[in-house]
């Protein structure tokens, strides 16, 4: 028999090894700007998968008295992304500098903001799996909101929806906040119309998303400083 | 040449008969007398069940069918021919409830048995069947009492009779016959008119009677549910009986 | 689904039922038509819905209009919606192997003039809606608009509205679908069809 290869040889394949750090928590965030305060709210499920780990975890995080952050995606990056801006608050890894000792003031919600896009890009090949919004005031006062994606590339809006259920509830507000398709003009709204389409927001998208449910954590930041509201929501 | 050349038993005689279709008729015309009276509120479809040696268990003999839910079936002819149309009404109403999730209205299912009766005047190799049916369904547009006969045709009826005695009974039903009928009157008058031609003695287990009562209602749903189709009981039968004597 | 684009919607109102779809028909990312029709009717007071692969859209169309009036005839009845419903189900799933790739949608009124809406998946597995059903590439978009825009026992214009915005919206946020709507709405007495302009990109 002719044969090239001796069939005493053993064959081997190459096994591969992947290193796959990333999971999707799931979640859903969204930050609403108004004239002269600003709403951040997100539920508090953490799931993986089909199982939920746990119904009550927050995804918002209050970094100052102008200025909330909130965050989905991967649990893990999430917790060590907010530790290391709050780090940065204290202490700039970005500049050398520690800001409040250098500086003598708190950062303004413009500066995290620059300072986050700075810190996703810094990661940008091996970058932290987090949907970041950034709500808060500016410096006139004014209801602010910065979206991310997960290297880094930041907007200001008027409304942004992120995370698990973003899909189902962006069309919501841009229909509702932003006017999209209507007759009418488009006006600002109350707070107490913002938390209602807040609210209705995620009660709709609980029904339809199984990663979105438990609670709904809403931080509403005014020049009062920075209130925390709780409301349920579906748990199945 | 005329041997050589035909492939079909039913070919048309000079006078433009089809004689295996008469002849078929004639074997239903010899077979037993079967009843059906179309009443307001349902249908009675009855035939005597007559074995021809008292040492045949007749417990199991089965002349009126459930076709589906909804729709039974009586024949006058012959008992093999019979069964091969009951397969086939069966699997023609499951078919069609396979691709519509709801039992077939009565003429759709008696178009259907007719146009395999049909087939088989017209195709090669085959004979007609040598029976004619009644077939009585209730559906969304009330019940039906339909005779279908080995040519293929069919055509509804409010009372009729087929087989051995059916010219007298008809006559008897036209007498017994109103518009406002009633079920319990109708499987009276369908005893009866077994009766009538009856050879030996009359009993739950020498008489068959399906009856199908009831209205259709709509579920919360919006599904439709049919009054279905059953057959009396030997009890039942016994009951009906001892009030006619 | 992802090959062509296209949305699909129904909800259920007061005696009185709407489907709305959009116009778009692309290659992927590319539009080419911004009249593709996907919604049709199947008898006076019943419509079908068709997204998905365009070839087979079509193809489908054409199927059920042959069957609808074949059962028409056979029948000497219009189809009910319910029945209809089951008749697509039954025609999917014969090719469960190999299916076709459309996620039909049925809205109509029946006999009594109740409202009938239901979807099925690619192989013909029907979901009966009391409130509204989705269907194409925009069926999250969908999903969160009606969820939060419907409500029970709406009048024929009001649905319209609701309908009109749950669909606009959420083509918007679909790079699949869009470039018009087509709105119809059943009663008892007429059919409302409204073609509707929205965004062109």
């Amino acid at each position: 028999m002719m044969s090239t290869v001796p069939s005493e040889l053993p064959v081997t394949a190459p096994i591969e090894h992947r290193f796959d750090p990333y999971v999707d928590n799931g979640g859903t965030l969204l930050s609403i700007a108004g004239k002269d305060f600003c709403v951040v709210a997100a539920d508090t499920r953490l799931s993986e998968g089909y199982s939920i780990h746990t119904r009550y975890v927050p995804k918002s995080v209050k970094l100052s008295d102008k200025t909330v952050i909130s965050m989905g995606g991967c649990y893990a990056d999430c917790l060590t992304l907010t530790k290391r801006i709050q780090q940065n608050m204290e202490a700039s890894l970005v500049a050398p500098m520690w800001y409040r000792h250098a500086h003598g003031k708190t950062m303004s919600t413009a500066a995290i903001a620059q300072m986050l896009s700075i810190m996703l890009y810094q990661k940008r090949f091996f970058p932290f799996y987090s949907w970041c919004i950034l709500g808060g005031l500016d410096e006139e006062g004014r209801g602010a909101v910065y979206t991310y994606d997960p290297v880094g590339s930041y907007e200001r809006e008027a409304c942004r929806c992120a995370g698990s259920a973003s899909s189902l509830i962006q069309p919501f507000l841009d229909n509702q906040i932003n006017f999209k398709n209507q007759a009418s003009e488009r006006r600002e709204l109350s707070l107490d119309q913002v938390l209602r389409i807040t609210k209705d927001s995620f009660t709709s998208a609980t029904e339809r998303d199984i990663y979105t449910g438990d609670y709904l954590e809403i931080f509403v930041i005014t020049s009062n400083g920075v209130e925390l509201q709780k409301m349920g929501l579906k748990k199945d | 040449m005329a041997d050589r050349y035909s492939f079909s038993l039913t070919t048309f005689s000079p006078s433009g008969k089809l004689v295996q279709i008469e002849y078929a008729l004639n074997v239903v015309s010899q077979g037993v007398t079967s009843i059906g009276i179309k009443a307001t509120n349902g249908i009675v479809i009855a035939t005597e069940k007559k074995a021809v040696s008292t040492l045949i268990d007749d417990s199991s003999l089965e002349k009126v069918s459930v076709i589906s839910k909804n729709i039974g079936m009586v024949y006058s002819g012959m008992g093999p021919d019979y069964r091969v149309l009951v397969n086939k009404a069966r699997k023609a109403a499951q078919a069609y409830k396979r691709v519509y999730m709801e039992e077939p209205p009565t003429a759709i299912l008696v178009k259907e048995i007719a146009s395999v009766m049909q087939e088989f005047t017209q195709s090669g190799g085959v004979r007609p069947f040598g029976v004619s049916l009644l077939i009585a369904g209730f559906d969304e547009s009330g019940p039906w009492l339909y005779q279908v006969d080995p040519s293929g045709s069919y055509w509804p009826w409010k009372a009729t009779a087929i087989g051995k005695n059916m010219v007298n009974a008809k006559t008897f039903l036209e007498k017994r016959y109103n518009e406002e009928i009633e079920l319990e009157d109708a499987i009276h008058t369908a005893i009866l008119t077994l009766k009538e031609g009856f050879e030996g003695q009359m009993t739950e287990n020498t008489i068959e009677i399906g009856v199908i009562t009831g209205s259709p209602t709509v579920q919360e749903d919006g599904v439709v549910v049919l009054p279905e189709f059953r057959k009396l009981s030997p009890n039942e039968i016994k009951d009906y009986l001892a009030n006619i004597a | 689904m992802e090959y062509n684009g296209g949305a699909v919607v129904a909800m259920v109102g007061k005696n009185c039922v709407a489907i709305a779809c959009d116009k778009r028909l692309g290659v992927q990312a590319m539009t080419i038509s911004t009249e593709f029709k996907k919604i049709f009717q199947a008898t006076p007071k019943t419509y079908l819905g068709l997204p998905g692969l365009a070839t087979d859209v079509q193809t489908l169309a054409e199927k059920f209009r042959f069957k609808i009036n074949m059962y028409k005839l056979k029948e000497e009845r219009e189809i009910e919606p319910r029945t209809l419903a089951h008749l697509v189900s039954s025609t999917l799933y014969e090719r469960r192997f190999g299916p076709w790739f459309t996620e039909p949608v049925v809205a109509g009124l029946d006999k009594n003039n109740n409202p009938f809406i239901c979807n099925t998946d690619t192989i013909g597995c029907i979901n009966f809606a009391k409130d509204f059903v989705v269907s194409g590439t925009s069926t999250n978009q969908l999903y969160g608009m009606c969820e939060s825009l419907w409500e029970p026992d709406l009048e024929p214009e009001d649905l319209f509205e609701t309908i009109s915005q749950a669909l606009m919206n959420a083509v918007d946020r679909d790079c699949l679908a869009g470039w018009g709507a087509e709105v119809v709405v059943i009663t008892p007495d007429k059919i409302i069809t409204r073609t509707l302009k929205s965004r062109m990109d």
